[in-house]
């Protein structure tokens, strides 16, 4: 199995007083995409945000690259190569494409800012057809693609992903989960939130399940997928 | 017949107002907290301006300019030289800066930390306020400043008047346009347009910008939020502060008063609010217009109304007017009067009553 790029090591988290997240032990694989599934209110969300210092950690230690980040503010893990796409307002509305965009790399030396946007309107031709818009007048599909692209001008080395795919019609979120799966044989790590269970693990390499803040299941994505009793339980597919 | 002199003291009240209701603003929009201690911060550098120029007028032996003097609108303007001013100026905004980051830094920042909500920090503004009021009350009446103000710059220490010091720079017989108005303006529009400047065409701006939509975003993309909350409130004391440095200058603005450790701030807290309100409390150029607004409108319907009902008493009854606007405002127009005309639908309708549409339909 490859190295872990990230360790998340006996976290209790969640919201000051409330705790969300208990005693979790989690490997992220470098170079996988690791899909965390699990009913609403689980807890998928808050377990990226740990990752990302934007819940309160009561104990547990959270290593990311051979360094110990529980401490570093969100700004700091940034900057240390982690990139984390929201699952609501994932873009800044009132700024325009550009503004998004540079705002994104704002750290970068200019001309290599120049060259990374020229690089994701490559991928994204659709943006740059918008450059000038406001980010809040895109449709969905587009608003997606452009959360995606602020993540990919830092060029990270871990995308967190949170439901890319929530309210976008099937055919689109078969063209989102498609975008993410390019994105990891690009080489990035992806950690990826995802309630459609099978679309999601089908493009997995490591399932994880998270059932009321706890990890109930830790393995191969094709594993979870085949363990019907799991799914049958939490995730209300299968049966069917 | 436009009254100039009064046209002139609006517009030096308008731009106090504007320039509270941008602080107000903008740390509404960042820190989102009611900062009930604003104005207050403006006394602290009008009274550390005032100290700073009688010691330096002191120490480097200066006298007002006699031969420059002029009777001017009934009252003798015996100005100082430049450098006088540049420093009361500049230590103006100094003071009022410092008063924003003690406040920012010891008394809300602690208080975030441990997750207090809106209500909360907003008395906490109000504690710091009386807090400064108790401080400004021990200094004007500290011997060696009472002294200080009075041998440098003949000011009683509890009620500073500066506007026999003014400066008129244009002069026509007894018309004339004096230091304070140039100044309130210039200050204005250069704050306003190098504002604009840094929001949109810097990356400062959109870090700026961004933080104030969605903080938690620009905090994953690498943006230090705390950082920007920092530097709002730096803007926010300085623009303060030149507040401050205005009332000391022109006290008989509008419905402004001497500076005092209480009466300015307790008073025009309620006007520079309903300036920032009624620019919508979301929009820094909102506020801008919001405050010129509320002073216009202040100063000439109690004119009016004094004039019409024949009682010049009305004229301390001016803020009821702001009160009054806020009510409006808060009824018909909640995101601000800007934002109103920039619904498409009001400047349809203004645009289609213009031309006269209206009678077709
Ligand atoms: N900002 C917050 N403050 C307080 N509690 C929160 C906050 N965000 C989430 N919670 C609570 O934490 C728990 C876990 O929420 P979380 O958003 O992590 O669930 P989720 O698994 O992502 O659900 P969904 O599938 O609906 O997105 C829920 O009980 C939720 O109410
Ligand atoms: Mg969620």
């Amino acid at each position: 199995m490859a190295r872990a790029i990230m360790k998340l090591e006996n976290i209790n988290a969640g919201y000051e007083k409330l705790q969300t997240l208990f005693d979790v032990t989690l490997e992220v694989p470098e170079g996988e995409i690791t899909v965390i599934v699990g009913p609403n209110g689980a807890g998928k969300s808050t377990l990226l945000k740990t990752m990302f210092g934007l819940t309160k950690v009561y104990t547990g230690r959270i290593v990311f690259d051979n360094k110990d980040i529980t401490k570093l503010p969100p700004h700091e893990r940034a900057k240390l190569g982690m990139a984390f796409i929201f699952q609501l307002e994932n873009v800044f509305a009132n700024l325009s494409v550009r503004e998004n965009l540079r705002l994104a790399g704002h750290d970068l030396p200019p001309d290599v800012l120049e060259e990374r946007i020229r690089e994701v309107f490559e991928t994204f031709p659709r943006l740059k057809e918008r450059v000038d818009q406001k980010a809040g007048t895109m449709s969905g599909g587009e608003r997606q693609m452009l959360a995606m692209a602020i993540g990919m001008i830092r060029k990270p080395k871990i995308f967190l992903i949170d439901e890319p795919t929530a309210g976008l019609a099937p055919k689109l979120a078969k063209g989102v989960l498609e975008n993410v799966k390019r994105l990891n044989e690009q080489g990035y790590t992806i950690v990826l939130v995802e309630q459609n269970v099978k679309a999601g693990l089908e493009i997995g390499d490591k399932g994880v399940l998270v059932v009321n803040g706890r990890i109930a299941f830790d393995g191969p994505a094709s594993e979870l997928l085949a363990r019907k009793d799991l799914a049958r339980l939490y995730l209300g597919v299968g049966g069917r | 017949m436009v009254d100039l002199n009064l046209l002139m003291s609006t517009t030096i009240y308008g731009s106090v107002l504007a320039l509270l209701a941008l602080g107000i603003t903008i740390i509404y929009m960042t820190t989102k907290v009611f900062n009930f201690a604003h104005p207050r911060l403006s006394l602290v550098g009008a009274y550390l301006a005032a100290t700073a120029m009688a010691v330096y007028v002191q120490h480097a032996g200066i006298k007002p300019n006699f031969e420059g003097s002029q009777v001017l609108g009934g009252q003798l303007i015996v100005p100082y030289p430049a450098s006088v001013y540049i420093i009361g100026f500049l230590v103006a905004m100094v003071g009022g800066v410092l008063a924003a980051m003690f406040e920012y830094y010891v008394i809300l920042k602690p208080l975030l930390k441990r997750g207090a909500d809106f209500l909360k920090l907003m008395i906490a503004t109000l504690a710091y306020d009386f807090l400064l009021m108790a401080v400004l009350l021990l200094y004007n009446t500290h011997v060696w400043i009472k002294k200080t103000l009075k041998d440098g710059l003949n000011l009683i220490a509890t009620k500073m008047d500066f506007s026999a010091y003014d400066f008129a720079l244009i002069t026509q017989g007894q018309t004339y346009i004096s230091g304070g108005f140039i100044l309130a303006v210039a200050v204005t529009v250069v704050l306003a347009l190098s504002l604009y400047i840094l929001l949109f065409r810097t990356t400062l701006g959109i870090k700026m910008r961004a933080s104030v939509e969605n903080p938690p975003l620009a905090e994953v993309l690498g943006v230090n939020v705390e950082r920007i909350y920092a530097i709002s409130w730096i803007i926010s004391g300085l623009t303060a502060g030149i507040a401050g440095f205005l009332m000391l200058l022109e006290p008989s603005s509008g419905s402004l008063k001497p500076i005092s450790a209480t009466s300015p701030a307790d008073e025009i807290v309620v006007s520079a609010f309903a300036g920032s309100i009624v620019g919508g409390v979301n929009s820094i150029f909102g506020s801008i217009f919001g405050g010129f607004f509320i002073g216009y409108v202040e100063t000439y319907v109690t004119n009016w109304l004094a004039l019409l009902l024949g009682m010049k008493e009305l004229f301390k009854y001016s803020r009821v007017v702001s009160m009054f606007i806020v009510g409006l405002t808060l009824m018909f127009a909640p995101q601000g009067v800007i934002a109103l005309l920039r619904e498409k639908k009001v400047v349809d309708r203004i645009l289609g009553f213009v031309k006269g549409r209206r009678g077709e339909k």
